[in-house]
């Protein structure tokens, strides 16, 4: 029993860093339509990134916004340099998704030239281990929370109480419409991914902290459960990807507890499918929200 | 150089048949299944234990389920089965009312769940060590290293490769197969008409499936292994890249497209001159890959080969009924 | 319309004919001007470069630079020079095979091949044995304990062999009663788990879990808290990649910052597995709580010091080299390799039906050969006449009828810089009485 509340208190950390890297995500691919598979390796590069300065000697804690800056700017130019033109091409939308298959390629194995096949680690403290009765979890686990916290807090003011979030909500719903009213969706483009970027950036920072080692190869580990998330809270809306998360951390670690770490993850994937068949639009999207447009 | 030949002739055929099953399921009816590669798994794995031994032969340090140690082709027509069976619940899935790439996203979380459960059960289907020794056809009767066995294999399989190939474009210039285009095209009209989508597509998907069951029997009947890493997600990627580089629905297309991106991209970046530390030109080879694939796309995004229109003359026609060009699709 | 069908499908024709001539014109390494005497000879390394275990590639290539560096100081295998290149298997059986055969039909000169891992030797192995090109193998599956290729020759202990040194190390040398047993769930790590429970269970020890993780997963912390509630004395651990790293880092920070004693296989002894655990766990940690077994090699001696002179000159070819200094697969492949140049010289052919049957004696000696340590020896004491057993980096090798070659194992563990110290040694017949009173 005890092992299941300690689960239980590992899962608050996986969600948190599901949770950050699934809501970049799912806005990606509501606002633009691209489902971006190389969305893990960018995570990976930005903890790369994080890792290079972190090893001049600076705090990781200095070197998040450093991952942040990274992700964003890549993204960026990823969308700018290839997901855009190809998108004006006409290309469609699987077309799409091999084209951030091969990207993901070449990025992974640009990758492994220059960093090596090396696993690194940051230089961090982990700090004090709090203890709640089974639960026991280290500051700087505290501190990931924390951190998943606010983003999911400026996530939400962003799309309530901003013109831009108002403007990404109107672009991911009907892009020609908002065009139309008058929103540069040119620019809420540039902006969502440079956003989502930065969120992709401090989940592979992130992600690289709470797993103590990490490698080129890490890369496309992190990208499943973070497409699992983002589905089973509704693809396209963030707050799904925020309840899916929670969901697919949670049952991760519980079913460690439970059965056995051998099918960790299969009973989170399990959970996946049972919610494809009965509600296979997600768990927070509108039913018909997604027609088969194909 | 012959098993060189030979092994990419065989790897040629398998392709061939892989694309074959997925342009039929997504090209001519618009289903993504992004969990294809298990049903190219499916009918190796079955293959493979129908053609192996009892797994206590061969000093017993394999763990598997069956092994009755049947003889071609047997295997190989149960793991067109398989394929088929498999493709009843996973279609069930896939069948829904929704947006393709969201579908396909899922699908593909399907066929790592697949991969996870068959690599922590390790007396299924011998975990992630796999199976070996997997018992080649005919082996007992002929000698499977001699030249003419490797080339009778070959053969068997280019043979294979070509009758799916005509049965499938039977399928597609058929009344069938435009049941099926209608379908893709415009499902709510089709319904109208009295096309009931769901089976159509239902039939479609299991066809595909069997077709990548017979591919995975002659996969490993060839090299002989089969293991999870064999059919890790991006398999199947790389396959729909295949297809959609070739030019999505249409066969020549499909063909063409395996020929290109899993055969010729990934085989001809093998001869990239050495330099540099160990491992870069290895990494280079994958760059070139992803890179040559964003590049046929970029040049030819509906894929080399793309779907013709069909537009189909007025009826004022019917004179030249007795004139074949007239009434070919 | 039909005919711009047509004219596309010939540009596309011709475009991918183009590129795959110009691809495969542009790639002929080895240049094979000039009289027969002077055409090089070719040792493949195939293994995986890229994927999850790209970290073994690279250290079976630095097996094979100061090789061929040292052979052709001494002017190469009968005047011919030797040189190494990489096929890279991208870590699965299905795209070794193609590997295999193309490195097989694009050069005609190979000499041996090294390299072959549990991830694809099953499939490569047939394919270099039919094309009757000497292989060293590393590879512990069990499969190969009785091969039947003849030009198959294995220099490491198979993987259950591991397992037991590991135990015979654990209850005799530190007297440890519970055992945790983590290991990777990948091919090459679950080989040692029936084994060593086997073996555990014999002696009289208990394992208190076994636990088969995921490898590559951002987490075990849910594991890690169930596998000390079991109280285990030490853990046997196999996990490649940063998995090790993750798992016993949050060991010690689940047990107030108290590492467990954990005890290594043979592959644990890596500069790529020391970077990434010492990374995460702190130097001191590993040198204080960590051992391994490592195959029985003393790293001294004239053979050794050939080795390690010539791989410490490859760095500017490839700069990480001088890492795999003690790297028991890289130290095992070099003798291959020196082993099949000598079969070579002695039987003055480069024919390998001829000289792969010589290979064995090489290794294990015959009445009256002479023992020598270096390549320029070997090539000398041929040149008189005699006949020669290499004796080189790893030590002596004892091929049973079936080419594989085992002697016994060390117990070490790593100082600050990563360097083995040995601890503890097991004979071969000491492994052989543990193989026996645990079941093996």
């Amino acid at each position: 029993m005890s092992l299941i509340v300690a689960a239980f208190g590992f899962g608050l950390v996986s969600m948190s860093i599901i949770a950050i890297s699934a809501v970049g995500f799912t806005m990606q691919f509501g606002i633009t339509n691209m489902i971006n598979l190389a969305y893990g390796q960018v995570m990976i590069a930005s903890a790369y990134a994080a890792y290079a300065v972190n090893n001049a000697g600076v705090s990781i804690w200095l070197a998040l916004p450093v991952a942040a800056v990274f992700g964003a700017l890549f993204s960026f130019l990823l969308n700018r340099l290839v997901y855009a033109p190809f998108q004006r091409k006409g290309t469609n939308l699987i077309g799409m998704v091999i084209i951030s298959l091969a990207v993901s390629l070449v990025i992974a194995n640009v990758m492994l030239p220059i960093v090596g096949y090396y696993s690194v680690s940051y230089h961090q403290n982990p700090g004090t281990t709090y203890h709640l009765g089974s639960i026991a979890v280290t500051g700087e686990q505290l501190a990931i929370i924390g951190v998943a916290v606010v983003v999911m807090l400026a996530i939400h003011a962003l799309l309530r109480l901003t013109r831009l979030g108002k403007a990404m909500r109107a672009t991911a719903a009907n892009p020609t419409l908002a065009r139309n009213c008058g929103i540069p969706t040119a620019r809420v483009i540039d902006l969502a991914w440079l956003i989502t970027g930065a969120l992709c950036g401090i989940a592979g920072a992130v992600a690289g902290m709470n797993s103590d080692s990490f490698s080129v190869a890490s890369g496309s580990e992190f990208l499943i459960p973070i497409i699992a998330a983002s589905i089973l809270g509704g693809a396209g809306s963030p707050y799904g990807a925020m309840i899916g998360a929670v969901i697919i951390g949670e049952m991760t670690e519980i079913s460690a507890a439970i059965i056995s770490p051998e099918y960790k993850q299969v009973v989170a994937f399990a959970v996946l499918v049972l919610v494809m068949v009965l509600r296979p639009q997600g768990l927070l999207a509108k039913r018909g929200a997604l027609a088969a447009a194909g | 150089m012959t098993y060189y030949l030979t092994t990419i002739l065989v790897y040629a055929a398998v392709d061939i048949l892989a694309c074959l099953a997925i342009s039929l399921q997504f090209g001519v009816s618009g289903i993504v299944n992004f969990s294809f590669i298990i049903f190219q798994a499916a009918g190796a794995y079955t293959a493979a234990v129908l053609s192996l031994p009892r797994d206590t032969a061969n000093g017993g340090f394999q763990n598997y389920i069956l092994g009755l140690n049947l003889s071609f082709p047997l295997p190989w027509i149960a793991a067109t089965v398989v394929g088929a069976v498999i493709a009843v619940p996973i279609g069930l899935v896939a069948l829904r009312r929704l947006r393709s790439d969201y579908q396909a996203i899922a699908m593909l979380v399907l066929s790592v769940i697949a991969s996870l459960v068959v690599t922590n059960t390790p007396a299924f289907l011998g975990g992630a060590a796999g199976l070996s020794l997997v018992p080649q056809p005919l082996s007992d009767k002929f000698n499977p290293y001699s030249d003419s066995y490797q080339w009778a294999f070959t053969i068997g399989a280019l043979i294979l490769a070509v009758i799916v190939f005509f049965l499938v474009q039977r399928v597609i210039n058929s009344p069938y197969g435009r049941s099926l285009r209608a379908m893709r095209e415009n499902e709510a009209a089709a319904n109208a008409l009295g096309k009931n989508a769901v089976a159509l597509k239902m039939t479609v998907f299991i066809a595909g499936g069997a077709i990548a069951g017979l591919s995975g029997a002659i996969l490993v009947g060839f090299i002989t292994i089969w293991a999870p890493s064999t059919w890790l997600y991006p398999e199947t990627l790389i396959l729909f890249a295949a297809v959609i580089v070739g030019g999505r629905g249409n066969n020549y297309g499909a063909v063409l497209g395996a020929l290109l991106v899993p055969v010729g991209f990934e085989e001809a970046t093998r001869y990239i001159p050495p330099f540099g530390p160990p491992g870069l030109i290895p990494a280079l080879e994958w760059v070139c890959i992803g890179g040559l694939i964003l590049g046929f796309l970029w040049f030819r995004p509906r894929g080399v080969l793309p779907e013709r229109r069909r537009v189909f003359p007025p009826r004022r026609q019917v004179a030249e009924v007795g004139n074949p060009s007239a009434s070919r699709d | 319309m039909l005919a711009s069908h047509h004219r596309v499908g010939k540009g596309a024709g011709v475009l991918f004919a183009t590129l795959s001539i110009g691809l495969a014109a542009c790639g002929s390494p080895t240049t094979g001007g000039g009289s027969p005497s002077s055409s090089p000879l070719l040792i493949g390394v195939i293994a995986p470069f890229t994927g999850a275990d790209a970290a073994l590639g690279p250290a079976y290539f630095a097996a094979c630079l100061p090789a061929a560096r040292a052979i052709n100081n001494a002017g190469g295998v009968m005047g011919h020079m030797v040189s190494c290149q990489e096929f890279d298997t991208r870590g699965e059986p299905a795209d070794a095979v193609p590997a295999a055969q193309q490195m097989v039909a694009s050069h005609s000169n190979l000499m041996a091949v090294v390299g072959c891992t549990s991830d694809e030797a099953a499939s490569v192995a047939p394919i270099l044995n039919q094309a009757h090109i000497p292989m060293f193998c590393m590879t512990g599956q069990s499969e190969f304990n009785k091969t039947t290729l003849t030009y198959f020759h294995r220099l490491v202990p198979p993987d259950e062999f591991d397992a037991f040194a590991m135990v015979g190390s654990a209850l005799d040398h530190f007297n440890y009663k519970k055992v945790a047993l983590v290991f990777g769930n990948d091919i090459g790590s679950q080989a040692f788990v029936g084994p060593a429970m086997t073996a555990l269970q014999h002696l009289g020890a208990t394992v208190t879990i076994n636990q088969a993780i995921a490898l590559g997963q951002p987490s075990y912390r849910t594991e890690v808290t169930a596998m000390l509630a079991t109280h285990p004395d030490v853990i046997f651990t196999e996990a490649l990649g940063p998995t090790d790293a993750t798992y016993m880092a949050e060991v010690k920070q689940l047990n107030n910052g108290v590492m467990l004693p954990f005890m290594g296989t043979s592959a644990t002894i890596d500069p790529v597995w020391f970077k990434a655990v010492t990374g995460a766990v702190g130097v001191q940690t590993v040198v204080d709580k960590f051992t391994a077994v490592d195959l029985g090699v003393s790293f001294s001696g004239p053979g050794y010091d050939e080795f390690k002179t010539n791989l410490d000159a490859v760095a500017s070819q490839f700069p990480a080299a001088p890492t795999y200094s003690q790297r028991g697969a890289t130290l095992h492949l070099y003798d291959g390799i020196m082993q099949a140049a000598l079969a070579m010289d002695e039987t003055k052919s480069t024919d390998p039906t001829v000289y792969n049957p010589v290979i064995r004696d090489v290794g294990n000696g015959v009445a009256g050969s002479t023992t020598v340590n270096t390549y320029a020896a070997g090539v000398a004491a041929i040149k008189n006449g005699q006949k020669v057993r290499w004796v080189g980096a790893g030590g002596p090798t004892n091929y049973n009828q079936y080419n594989n070659s085992q002697q016994g194992y060390i117990l070490v563990r790593y100082d600050a810089s990563g360097n083995e110290i040995t601890i503890g040694t097991l004979t071969q017949a000491q492994t052989a009485a543990i193989i026996a009173a645990g079941g093996g």
